[in-house]
């Protein structure tokens, strides 16, 4: 047992090794949540620089709230999706998977360790976002009301989930299909265009709880300032989760042991 | 480039000839098939691998070598037939074959942002918890400890091959099987591949598994062989085994090769006699007849200088017996 937690964890060192020292991908990562932070926050700073009677100072309660947009719903899963499609099927466009799989280790292990790996790497991304953009809420909040502790901690746990979820579908996704690209191009495109349509959809009515972006935007702490909550029981959140996260990887895992090397 | 030397270990423990060669072959095959819908690319094919030796695998390009090798590492299932892998049979006991096997199949790959020392790391955590202490020793005995901390994208092919060789040293495994590990190198990289090939053998008692196409290194590289042609074996036995003119033909190179030719025309024991670039071949009706032709010449005053069985290249052999196969088909 010892020596199993042990290989365990050399794995998943292993594989965070591969996927920090990718950086043009961290680059990308960072950038995804970082440009647009730097250009909402510099605008708003000018806005109220230039005309403070109508437009108010850039941080505070409300800026937060978008910030947690910006980085839960919209850019987080961007870079959660470029961290997650390396991380699920980089072994297989550098090769290396054949070469994984003669050690004789068993495949779901070597799935297995993905999984962690990739979801610190990515939480590890996100809190360097989170952290200079909950600075930018403070620096240039004025007069305005700040975050308190207790809703930093809801929102830091709330970010920790919404985009290590999206990560670990990202991971199976490109598991399953064994293409980066095509994982990255068709998650994004699900996540910044088609899912926030239906989600908005209203004509779909409560079908949409069965959306990770309802489910997500339902858990959100803090002001409203994004797309509309659909409201539904926390079970019912809960049970969407747990779903999202066991489907696609579970298949990206089946993907994986019958894969031919 | 054989940076270990004899009798010392990567990491120091004791392996050189550690591996006692007892027990199953290092590989074994009965009738082994594989079939990709109508066509067959490896069939009914039957091998015994001996420990503690240099084994080819000769075949053409797309003769079924890959295939095979596939296999046995359970990478693809077999058709039909059975095969073993160190005495365990494959796939049921894969895992725990290949934790005493290291393998390149076709060519070694890595994580090229990675550097060399990086990329081993990673194959290290995937084997287990005392590999990683292997790491500088396999790569001083490749000779890439100089360039352990280049990026892998900036090697050459050879060192990419070298660093596959250190990949599969890690678990200090009993049996290394190679696919075309001379593929794409230059003469220099070919000699440091077969020179480590020999050392694995000689020094450390490892068995290597060579596939290749190179005709000339394997029977430079290997003790034994097998050719493989359409996915059959058509041909397994030592090198000497192999090569040798079973027809009983003699080169004689001599002082007067015509006169020589007139002395032994007649000879009811010698057939198509025939002179050829300044020596005269023929074959014997009786293997024990050299001598005989020898002293023949000798008295008639010619001074012989060279008399030995004609001895064909391994390429000699594939190609005719290669071939005669298609002549037959």
């Amino acid at each position: 047992m010892t020596l199993d937690l042990t290989v365990a964890r050399q794995m998943v060192g292993a594989d965070m090794l591969r996927l920090r020292k990718k950086r043009g991908m961290i680059a990308l990562a960072l950038a995804a949540m970082l440009v647009p932070l730097v250009i909402v926050t510099g605008y708003d700073v000018v806005k109220h620089a230039s005309d403070p009677a109508h437009y108010g100072p850039a941080g505070g309660l409300n800026s937060y709230g978008r910030l947690l947009d910006l980085l839960g719903v919209f850019m987080g899963p961007v870079a959660a999706i470029l961290i997650g499609a390396e991380a699920g099927a980089g072994d297989l466009a550098a090769g290396v998977f054949r070469d994984n799989v003669l050690t004789g280790r068993s495949r779901t292990a070597l799935f297995l360790a993905r999984i962690p790996a990739a979801a610190a790497v990515t939480l590890a991304v996100t809190a360097v976002a989170y952290v200079l953009g909950v600075a930018a809420t403070f620096v240039f909040a004025g007069g305005l009301a700040t975050p308190s502790l207790s809703l930093i901690l809801q929102s830091v746990a709330w970010l920790a989930l919404a985009n290590s979820v999206v990560c670990v579908i990202a991971l199976g996704v490109a598991s399953l299909t064994g293409s980066r690209t095509g994982t990255i191009t068709g998650l994004i495109a699900w996540e910044l265009v088609l899912s926030p349509l239906v989600v908005q959809a209203a004509s779909l009515g409560t079908l949409r709880r069965g959306l990770l972006d309802a489910v997500l935007l339902f858990l959100k702490p803090g002001p409203l300032t994004g797309p509309p909550v659909i409201p539904m029981a926390v079970a019912v959140a809960v049970v969407v989760t747990i779903a999202w996260l066991l489907v696609l990887p579970t298949l990206g895992a089946w993907r994986m042991r019958t894969r031919d090397a | 480039m054989c940076g270990a030397p004899a009798g010392l270990s990567l990491d120091g423990m004791p392996t050189t000839h550690a591996f006692q060669h007892h027990g199953a072959p290092a590989l074994e095959t009965l009738g082994l098939t594989k079939r990709f819908g109508e066509r067959t690319a490896v069939a009914d094919v039957s091998l015994v691998v001996p420990r503690g030796v240099a084994y080819g695998f000769l075949g053409h390009n797309g003769a079924g070598k890959t295939t095979l090798i596939r296999m046995l590492l359970g990478l693809t299932r077999a058709s039909a037939g059975s095969a073993s892998v160190l005495g365990l049979p494959v796939p049921e006991q894969r895992a725990q074959a290949l934790a005493r096997v290291g393998a390149i199949v076709e060519e070694p790959s890595f994580y090229p942002h990675l550097t060399g020392y990086e990329n081993l790391k990673i194959a290290a955590a995937v084997r287990g918890p005392h590999t990683r202490a292997r790491i500088g020793g396999v790569l001083e005995r490749v000779g890439l400890d100089k360039r352990a901390r280049d990026r892998v994208g900036t090697y050459s092919l050879g060192m990419r091959q070298r660093l596959g060789v250190a990949r599969c040293l890690l678990s200090d495994p009993e049996l290394l099987i190679l696919d075309e590990p001379m593929n794409g190198l230059d003469p220099g990289g070919m000699l440091d591949v077969r020179l480590m090939i020999r050392a694995m053998v000689e020094d450390e008692g490892r068995t290597v598994f060579v596939s290749s196409h190179l005709l000339d290194e394997v029977e430079k590289t290997c003790d034994v062989a097998a050719i493989i042609d359409g996915g059959r074996v058509i041909a397994q036995g030592s090198i000497a085994e192999l090569v040798a003119d079973e027809a009983g033909e003699l080169v004689i190179e001599c002082d007067d090769p015509e006169r020589a030719l007139m002395v032994l025309a007649g000879d009811p024991a010698v057939r198509d006699l025939r002179a050829e670039h300044g020596s005269l071949r023929m074959r014997l009706v009786r293997p024990g007849h050299a001598g005989e032709i020898n002293s023949r010449l000798v008295a008639a005053g010619i001074v012989v200088t060279r008399l030995e069985p004609a001895r064909r290249s391994l390429e000699d052999r594939f190609l005719e017996m290669t071939t005669r196969l298609e002549v037959a088909a």
